[in-house]
């Protein structure tokens, strides 16, 4: 984690200290995963070294790491905004594969635009459920979401295979999306899509959002205390509500992306846990917007870098999610120790 | 439907029911002691693969079971630990550790099993059949009314739920409420595990790295559905159980199998949501 020095010795000590509390989770995941490798035979430093220099080692390598990111991006926010309400929200996985449908199925017709607010709608529309439930009657939103996953998980499957299978495609998937409608590439030969400036862009708007707003500062507090602020008058339900909002059509706006820039389809198992890795990238980057980016670039180099490691070396991609596993028990040790 | 056929269902359905039922057993006395566990499904696919392996290489079904129950039981205590003594969140240490145990058995598959998903062992004993089902759904036919009775009337029960209804007022009486959930915890992993060796011994008769295939989180269903009370739960396990037994011949009917599986979590956020306006009204209720 890069420490910026700074003139006032508070601030410094306190990027020091919030660097430190990141590293540690990943110092522990790093060790697990050393442990398993050593008692399987393999050199754990060799493998490390591998990983880095196949998630930095050169343009495409880190165009790949960011790419592997964007997703990841996406989700973290998704999550840091939801989390940084107070609301657990775990259902930023299904907000992401229903975006993704509706995306690709949209832009197919609509073209780039209408399938990106589609995607987006389609988010809102998984997170709006539980928030409301949340919100009005206090239902348990960490279970809600959470079933809200598998829910949307049957519901696309069966959309897919009943009305909008691709012809000729073996796998449930929708048709390809056509070029006109595909999000631009940045750095052409290296498949970099423009998602990732979408996802950069919403990162800085929540720096900003979150500090300098009237609807931030309302956030940030009913996070911190949500019957002070009820006291202070600001309404709590609403915030609720709105977190979970914004953090689904986030998700949805994620998922679309994914469809219109890498996939450029729906496919049934769309994604491989970009919601819950959202869930580890959000909670080691503390839901700050500069830890968010930090922790989606660290965990697509693992995913982006494991799987070229599993072309040289005859280690499984599996490591990565021994690795990111442990990250998250590991952060939320620490941050559950703060509070 | 004949009679035949429907009796083929029922016992499809009851092979399908034993897995689900002890995993959610075992997640309901975690839960009774406060804790929702998560990590079911990481757990019952560990045990499915230490009672595949241990089978095969005893040749011993009851060891391949002992042994997956015993993996299951660690990996509880560990989850536990972190919960209890880390102060780590429930939800996410469950969600972590499941993420992890998948990880990491696919790694141990690749690496060292050197399969891709799916391990056929050679020499796997297959669980015996007792009046036509195996042991372990008698046995979990045993542990129902065991743990209810138990859980009300026993010493371990009370302390159990006095741990769940008041963890700082239990702790403030003497108990040590945190070695409760431990307890508890580790005795979820245990089912869990047990539960995860009937996939591979009594079912499939191999092992898939995606064999539990959201088992884990429909037992979480069950308890919340049966309110963790051991009866209602099975019966929630058994109504689900019949929903998958059913998936394919309602598929020929025209329902398509994704719909029926979403079922278990649609009916949980539904009665969660009926618990909690309950709970609200009868709040306003007493308050007017």
């Amino acid at each position: 984690m890069s420490v910026c020095p700074r003139s006032n010795p508070d601030k410094y000590s306190r990027v020091l200290t919030s660097g430190f509390r990141a590293v540690v989770p990943f110092v522990i995941a790093l060790v697990i995963g050393g442990a398993v490798l050593l008692a399987t035979g393999h050199n754990p430093l060799a493998f490390y070294q591998l990983l880095v220099r196949e998630s930095f080692g050169g343009t495409d390598r880190i165009a790949a790491t960011l790419s592997a990111a964007t997703p990841l991006l996406f989700t973290g926010l998704a999550t840091a905004i939801a989390f940084r309400a107070g609301v657990f929200n775990v259902g930023v996985e299904g907000g992401f594969v229903l975006g993704g449908l509706t995306g690709a199925t949209v832009a197919l017709h609509a073209g780039l635009l209408a399938g990106c607010v589609a995607g987006a709608l389609a988010g809102v529309l998984v997170s709006a459920l539980p928030a409301w439930l949340k919100a009005r009657w206090n239902v348990d939103e960490v279970v809600t979401t959470l079933m809200s996953n598998f829910v949307v998980a049957g519901l696309t499957g069966w959309l897919v295979t009943a009305f909008l299978q691709a012809k000729g495609v073996a796998n449930s998937a929708t048709p390809l999306i056509p070029r006109s409608a595909w999000l631009p590439d940045l750095l052409p030969p290296y498949g970099l899509t423009s998602g990732v400036l979408i996802a950069l862009v919403l990162v800085m708007l929540y720096a900003v959002w979150i500090k300098h707003s009237v609807l931030g500062y309302e956030l940030r507090q009913t996070g911190l205390n949500p019957r002070f602020s009820a006291a202070q008058g600001i309404r709590v339900g609403r915030v609720i509500i709105v977190s979970m909002l914004i953090s689904g059509a986030i998700a949805g706006l994620g998922g679309a992306a994914h469809a219109l820039g890498v996939v450029h389809r729906f496919v049934d198992g769309f994604s491989p846990g970009y919601g819950f890795t959202g869930i580890a990238v959000a909670l080691l980057g503390r839901n700050s917007a500069v830890g968010v980016v930090l922790g989606a670039v660290l965990f697509g180099a693992l995913a982006s870098a494991g799987t070229t490691a599993q072309l040289f070396s005859d280690i499984p991609l599996d490591i990565v999610d021994v690795l990111s596993g442990t990250v998250m028990v590991f952060a939320v040790i620490r941050l559950w120790r703060q509070r | 439907m004949t009679v035949s056929m429907l009796g083929g269902l029922l016992m499809s359905a009851l092979l399908l029911w034993t897995p689900l039922a002890l995993a959610a057993l075992g997640g309901l006395l975690h839960r009774v002691s406060g804790v929702v566990n998560i990590g079911l499904e990481g757990q019952m696919l560990t045990g499915a693969l230490v009672g595949a392996v241990v089978s095969g290489a005893t040749g011993d079904w009851a060891l391949g079971v002992l042994a997956a129950g015993a993996a299951g039981g660690l990996i509880g205590l560990l989850m536990s630990l972190c919960i209890t003594r880390l102060g780590a969140n429930e939800i996410i240490a469950g969600l972590g550790f499941t993420i992890v145990l998948s990880g990491l058995i696919g790694y141990l598959l690749r690496s060292v099993f050197d399969v891709s998903g799916t391990l056929r062992v050679a020499g796997l004993d297959p669980l015996p059949r007792i009046l036509g089902l195996d042991p372990l759904f008698w046995l979990t036919i045993i542990f129902v009314p065991l743990i209810g009775w138990s859980l009300r009337n026993t010493v371990a029960g009370l302390r159990l739920r006095a741990t769940g209804d008041g963890f700082d007022a239990a702790n403030a009486l003497g108990l040590p409420a945190n070695g409760i959930r431990d307890i508890a915890g580790t005795l979820a992993g245990v089912f869990a595990g047990i539960a995860g060796s009937h996939l591979v011994l009594g079912q499939v008769g191999l092992f898939n790295e995606n064999m539990v295939a959201g088992r884990g989180f429909i037992a979480l269903a069950a308890f919340y559905f049966g309110r963790a009370r051991p009866l209602p739960t099975a019966l929630a396990c058994l109504l689900f159980a019949v929903f998958d037994a059913a998936q394919a011949r309602l598929q020929t009917a025209g329902v398509p199998a994704q719909l029926i599986q979403t079922l278990p979590y649609v009916v949980v956020i539904a009665v969660l949501t009926a618990t909690a306006v309950r709970g609200v009204r009868g709040r306003v209720r007493r308050a007017g």
